[in-house]
């Protein structure tokens, strides 16, 4: 093998957009909606020690979801939970801790799934529906932890599937830190993978003082950098709505459209690594690595520039 | 390493794609040694790690160029990020067999192209 076909790897795919809020065809509703499962959102205030108390109750008021151990897998198609819940499109879930490499994942939409629950065939007592509970109940026992979660409101509605099985309920883990002398780069300043790569080691806790003659990293602050005195991370993980993550979204411009010392923020969503779904209902693959985030750099003025990371199995978003 | 950049301009309006644009590779990996009690400094274990590089690819590999981003000693993990050459340095990591005559291994938990993934759920 010559050396470069040793280095040729996967393809991953970085889109960029810049645009306005205030511009009336902005993608960025869209494109929150479109990311149905949800595992993170990381937030980042430079010039911040404390969240103010809107953005604050927002963080802390991320939807509750559920854990269901060893779900038998046709109990999703349970007569009276499709027409309660899924036909209303008010629930939707994840397989957990299942490798999409590896072993059987299911997801289940709020709108159109691979088995399409809601089209006519479909409908319970017709032949295709029978058909496909009959094999997962006898031929092909499917049986996986699922992640669950529902729409506001809609909690009554998968009360009985849950006193079916072993479940228990969970709110998203909030984790906040108070970063001190933090060299932050001017975001407009540097290209989008160097950002991004400085974002995702301000979120790790990696350090970048590192001196030119270090043994161990090279690994620095994109120039031309600031230094902030403090900054405020954020971040939320578990099972997350779009809908919650709007609404961070929304209270975050608020806040920087006030006027402060920082003139940016930027929150970053990531999905699952594992999740059989990407962005708008495209199937997402790993192979080396299951990327699927996007991060939105938020302006004083309006603006935002919305960075969206694909991997090598997944498809370009439109 | 291919880039390829398409942009529409509509006003404000601005896309851009990028393909294979960023030539770093980042990896999660921990250690796994036969006496669990063993304990290495960051700086060793990159030398650790080197020395596997020089053991299948020779001088030139042992001069890959790889960084030791964050390093857990109680646990043994480690984010390396390295430039480019994602095969060269994974092959040597499955290759080490052995530190100081006990046997072990390098388990590869997470591979990113694009930033260090958090912990997974």
């Amino acid at each position: 093998m010559t050396s470069s076909e040793l280095d040729r790897t996967p393809r991953t795919l970085l889109v960029s957009e810049s645009s306005s809020f205030l511009d009336p065809k902005n993608r960025i509703s869209a494109q929150v909606q479109q990311l149905h499962f949800n595992h993170q959102v990381s937030v980042l205030l430079p010039e911040c020690s404390s969240a103010p108390s809107h953005l604050d109750s927002v963080l802390n008021n991320f939807s509750s979801f559920y854990l269901i151990k060893k779900l038998p897998v046709y109990e999703l198609l349970d007569r009276h939970f499709l027409e309660t819940a899924v036909y209303h499109g008010a629930v939707f879930g994840l397989s957990y801790r299942t490798r999409i490499d590896e072993d059987n994942c299911v997801a289940l939409m709020p709108n159109v799934v691979s088995v399409d629950l809601t089209d006519s065939s479909m409908a319970p007592g017709r032949r295709s529906y029978l058909r496909l509970l009959t094999s997962l109940k006898s031929r092909l026992q499917l049986q996986t932890d699922f992640l669950l979660s529902h729409h506001p409101g809609g909690g009554a509605s998968i009360q009985p599937l849950l006193s079916r099985c072993d479940w228990s309920q969970h709110r998203p883990e909030v984790n906040c830190r108070v970063l001190t002398n933090l060299p932050c780069p001017a975001p407009l300043s540097c290209d989008p993978h160097s950002f991004l790569e400085w974002l995702g080691a301000v979120d790790a806790g990696i350090s970048c003082e590192n001196s030119s003659s270090s043994f161990l990293s090279s690994f620095v602050c994109p120039e031309p950098n600031t230094m902030h005195r403090h900054a405020l991370s954020v971040s939320v993980s578990g099972l997350l709505l779009p809908h919650d993550i709007h609404r961070l979204l929304q209270e975050l411009r608020r806040y920087v459209e006030q006027p402060r010392l920082a003139s940016w923020v930027s929150m970053t969503v990531r999905g699952f690594a594992d999740s059989p779904v990407s962005c708008s209902n495209h199937e997402h693959g790993f192979l080396r690595g299951g990327e699927n985030f996007y991060t939105l750099m938020m302006f004083h003025d309006h603006t935002y520039q919305l960075h969206l990371a694909m991997g090598a199995h997944d498809v370009c978003p439109p | 390493m291919k880039e390829v950049e398409e942009k529409e301009e509509a006003s404000v309006y601005q896309r851009v794609v990028l393909k294979n644009a960023s030539p770093y590779h980042y990896l999660k990996v921990r250690l796994v040694l036969e006496d669990d009690s063993t304990r290495l400094s960051a700086v060793e274990l990159k030398y650790f790690i080197i020395t596997g590089l020089k053991s299948l690819y020779g001088e030139v590999g042992a001069a890959l160029n790889f960084d030791v981003l964050k390093y857990d000693e109680d646990t043994l993990t480690a984010f390396l990020r390295v430039y480019s050459s994602l095969v060269k340095l994974w092959s040597s990591l499955t290759l080490l067999g052995s530190y100081q005559n006990q046997a072990c291994a390098f388990r590869v938990l997470q591979v990113s192209r694009l930033n260090p993934l958090p912990k997974n759920m």
